[in-house]
């Protein structure tokens, strides 16, 4: 086994053993774990977007409140097991991908401006739709994470290693995706569209799979969330927060990497509610935005880039 | 075969290329030249789909291509050069090339790859990146390069010789008349120099103001009284 396989293996024992362990009783940390995972399994699908479609996204919450409603909805009118739901809420974020498909043809600030406007049109069809999503009352008692072979997943140590195990199939994908011939046509494209169209790249077809990914990724999370919060609300699904979070926690971590903004989502997240939170108890998040811009002046790539390069730095110097 | 009929390009009242009819054979060299505007490009630019014309038809293969996007006339065998190369920035080499080969007209092997590598005198920078670490000269042997690996019936030239030094031009040369043997594909190739043109092609067409107004062989072109007149071979008669 190469030091590659045994630090993954060393990573996977730490998220999977040793931090239900150690912190599994501290439901506050775990709440706050579950909730950084969720946005950075956000913050990773908006990143895919950028980094593989070339596309700047200020409208996940679109996708993110289509999920979790579609999937609140099946498990509680039609009684679909929540797992289930949960990966319908997914393929709901990516059916109503559809609707934006016509903003592909957009680049720059005017795909952004585009789907954030979306975002607003399905945040009001949530709230005028009263008869099927309970309009700005919202939803209620949605079913929590059911208990399977013994495994309580609606406890907060199966939240945790429910939205743990999403995120981290998420990076696969999108590594093996990054990895592929599209993934390198994908790369390709941001900047010379018409060169990689002239060598045979549908480049308007890659480019909606992106979105395609990239919504069912954040519908997923959201569907998750509907269910580890029980409680839903045009406000709360489409909330402007589920947009701007991930994209503050992706350019923290570093957007360019795979696990980059989960990695910000963390420690944004846990700093903004542990530390900030202490100082400025209203108000808060606008210390992350001096976060942000600290970081961006003292590591333009983020912050994983900036360990690695760390890391590196001292294997290789002479001893 | 591509044969374009009565082809019509106009740009916001400026008419850059007009009713056009010309066949372009897939087993010889056809030269495309003409002044600085004739519509040399543009009609590169149509064919290859980057622009749509306000009339006419193109058939390559009896194929309608006007009804088919600027990828599906790559993978229809219809390769294409920038006169300012454009290489798929943030891969490398070798990369640019496997995407060609990946979602061009698809039976390019690996060997192939390699092949085509070697040939355009790129084998040794293919772990290069090709946006920032080549030449101009290497830059041109990259957009040759990619154009080989879509697997082409026809590849279009666009000025591959402009800006090279003498012995890069005449290395140039030397490459693209093996590649017609060696690669069994057609070439029209847009170049200013009557030299290269004559030295290459089986046959030019002349284009002036976006119309046709010559077409044979080198001699017979650069000899008729209009092409004199029209281009800037007056020496050549």
């Amino acid at each position: 086994m190469n030091a590659r396989n045994i630090m993954i293996l060393l990573s996977m024992a730490a998220l999977y053993v040793a931090v239900p362990l150690l912190l599994g009783s501290n439901l506050y940390v775990m709440s706050l774990l579950v909730a950084s995972m969720a946005i950075g399994g956000v913050a990773l699908a908006w990143a895919l977007l950028g980094n593989l479609g070339g596309m700047v996204s200020f409208g996940h919450a679109a996708f993110f409140g289509v999920g979790s409603y579609v999937s609140a909805l099946l498990t509680m009118k039609l009684g679909l097991p929540v797992f289930a739901a949960i990966l319908l809420g997914g393929v709901g974020a990516a059916v109503a991908s559809v609707a934006m498909l016509p903003t592909l043809r957009l680049r720059g600030p005017y795909f952004a401006l585009a789907i954030l406007a979306y975002a607003q049109i399905f945040r009001i069809l949530a709230t005028e739709w009263q008869s099927v999503t309970g309009g700005s009352g919202g939803l209620s008692n949605i079913p929590r994470l059911p208990l399977i072979a013994g495994i309580d997943f609606g406890s907060k140590i199966g939240n945790y290693l429910v939205i743990l195990t999403i995120v981290l199939i998420f990076a696969l994908i999108y590594q093996r995706i990054r990895a592929s011939h599209y993934g390198t046509a994908l790369r390709a494209m941001h900047d010379s569209e018409d060169a990689t169209r002239i060598v045979g790249v549908n480049s308007t077809f890659l480019k909606a799979m992106m979105l395609f990914v990239s919504a069912f990724m954040t519908g997923v999370v959201g569907a998750f969330n509907a269910h580890y919060i029980n409680f839903l609300e045009p406000d709360y699904g489409f909330s402007g927060l589920w947009s701007t979070l991930p994209i503050v926690a992706a350019i923290f971590g570093g957007y360019r990497t795979i696990l980059g903004p989960v990695i910000g989502a963390v420690v944004v997240y846990l700093v903004d509610q542990l530390v900030f939170k202490n100082f400025i108890p209203s108000g808060h998040q606008i210390m992350l935005g001096a976060l942000l811009a600290g970081m961006v002046l003292f590591s333009p790539t983020g912050l994983l880039p900036w360990v690695v390069d760390k890391f590196r730095r001292t294997r290789d110097a002479p001893a | 075969m591509l044969q374009l009929d009565n082809v019509t390009v106009r740009f916001d009242g400026v008419t850059a290329v007009n009713g056009l009819t010309l066949s372009i054979a897939v087993d010889q060299v056809t030269g495309l030249v003409g002044p600085n505007g004739a519509g040399k490009t543009t009609l590169f630019n149509a064919i290859s789909g980057l622009v749509r014309p306000s009339a006419g038809r193109i058939v390559f293969d009896t194929v309608d291509v006007l009804k088919a996007p600027v990828y599906r006339r790559a993978r229809l065998g219809l390769g294409r050069t920038f006169q300012v190369p454009q290489p798929l920035n943030g891969l490398t080499v070798r990369e640019n090339l496997l995407v060609a080969q990946r979602f061009g007209s698809g039976s390019v092997t690996a060997s192939r790859l390699n092949e085509i590598l070697d040939f355009v005198g790129l084998a040794g920078k293919a772990a290069r990146d090709a946006g920032s670490e080549l030449s101009l000269s290497e830059l041109k042997a990259l957009e040759v390069g990619k154009a080989l690996a879509t697997n082409p019936k026809l590849l279009l030239l666009d000025e591959v010789l402009a800006g090279l030094e003498t012995t890069g031009k005449r290395r140039f040369m030397q490459m693209l008349k093996d590649m017609h043997a060696k690669f069994g594909v057609g070439i029209l190739i847009i170049e200013h120099d009557i030299e290269t043109i004559s030295n290459l092609c089986n046959r030019v067409a002349v284009l002036n103001f976006g119309e046709l107004i010559a077409d044979g062989t080198p001699d017979e072109v650069f000899r008729d009284p209009a092409v004199i007149k029209s281009y800037t071979g007056a020496e050549h008669a």
